[in-house]
């Protein structure tokens, strides 16, 4: 049984809205210290809505991650990684657990056309998983990538 | 630091008795700056082996011949993960080819390796953790002993696979 949960971690305004706008996304800032969050369940009926959400979630969410498990309890050490690297950026991401959800789990898939979990999107393009992020981390190309992201001015 | 670098031929078998014909050996290095956590300690695939291990030898066997690597290593590192012994679901592969001369992005490369391996990632491979270099991209490894990261460790799962 799939159920869509709406999960509302926010530290700004923006943030809150764009949550509840997006169905199952939740929204990691390195700011928040607690989560709340009041599920609202809806079943995502097929394939084609599940690629929509996907492309929804890409293109409305700066940074994008598809992950298993959450940014604060990840259910896979690669997950894991990313997020740590994330963290270590500096950067505010929204993320899907795609253990909740089977249809987003296999339609982002067939969305990056990319076989495994994680999957990370920045400005609506499919950037890599595990590997290729910590290959870009190292290099500092992924900061370069971030950039526009990393900044101290909070909107509160 | 030297890096013996050997590939050989290796002509697939589907039965027992061509392959008997077609015995072929084929050694990875374990010298080189990988060192990555592996099970891997045989360096030599006999057909035991291939009985033993199907998906790591389909997985070098192709990588073999699509991309004629000049090293090659097949980690099988589903030890390290909440599944049974003996699984051939998480592997990492550590490719030095010539073929990735024309293709710089690490996108490109790593969805070179993943058509290759299509049909094993939409089976039993669970996780796949590809290191892809060029020739001279891995002699600079060497020169700077450069080591290959090991894979995160395992969170527990998600629960689709088998557990020990």
């Amino acid at each position: 049984m799939m159920s869509l949960n709406m999960l509302s971690r926010s530290v700004t305004r923006t943030a809150l809205l764009s949550s509840k706008r997006l169905g199952p996304v939740s929204f990691f800032s390195n700011n928040d210290s607690h989560s709340d969050f009041a599920p609202q369940r809806k079943t995502i009926s097929d394939d084609d809505e599940a690629l929509k959400m996907i492309h929804e979630h890409v293109q409305t969410n700066h940074i994008m991650l598809y992950m298993k498990g959450n940014p604060s309890m990840p259910m896979c050490g690669f997950s894991a990684t990313v997020v740590k690297i994330l963290k270590d950026q500096g950067v505010d991401f929204s993320s899907v657990n795609v253990l909740d959800y089977p249809s987003i789990r296999e339609g982002v898939k067939k969305y990056s056309e990319w076989p495994t979990i994680p999957q990370l999107y920045v400005g609506g393009e499919f950037i890599g998983g595990c590997d290729i992020i910590t290959e870009m981390h190292k290099t500092g190309e992924l900061a370069d990538l971030l950039k526009p992201e990393k900044s101290d001015d909070k909107k509160e | 630091m030297n890096i013996i670098q050997s590939t050989t031929k290796f002509a697939t078998a589907s039965v027992v008795s061509r392959f008997a014909r077609f015995q072929n050996r084929f050694l990875i290095s374990q010298k080189g700056p990988c060192r990555g956590t592996s099970n891997y300690n045989n360096a030599t695939s006999t057909m035991e082996d291939i009985a033993a291990h199907p998906v790591e030898t389909s997985i070098r066997l192709k990588i073999n011949s699509s991309l004629t690597p000049n090293y090659l290593q097949v980690i099988n590192e589903s030890h390290m993960h909440n599944v049974p012994n003996g699984s051939e679901t998480h592997f990492k592969v550590v490719i030095v080819s010539p073929e990735f001369d024309g293709a710089p992005s690490l996108l490109k490369r790593h969805r070179m390796v993943n058509s290759i391996l299509a049909e094993e990632l939409e089976g039993p491979v669970h996780a796949l953790s590809i290191v892809a270099k060029t020739p001279k991209q891995w002699e600079k490894m060497t020169e700077e002993n450069i080591e290959i990261s090991p894979s995160p460790s395992c969170r527990g799962g998600d629960g689709t696979l088998p557990k020990r």
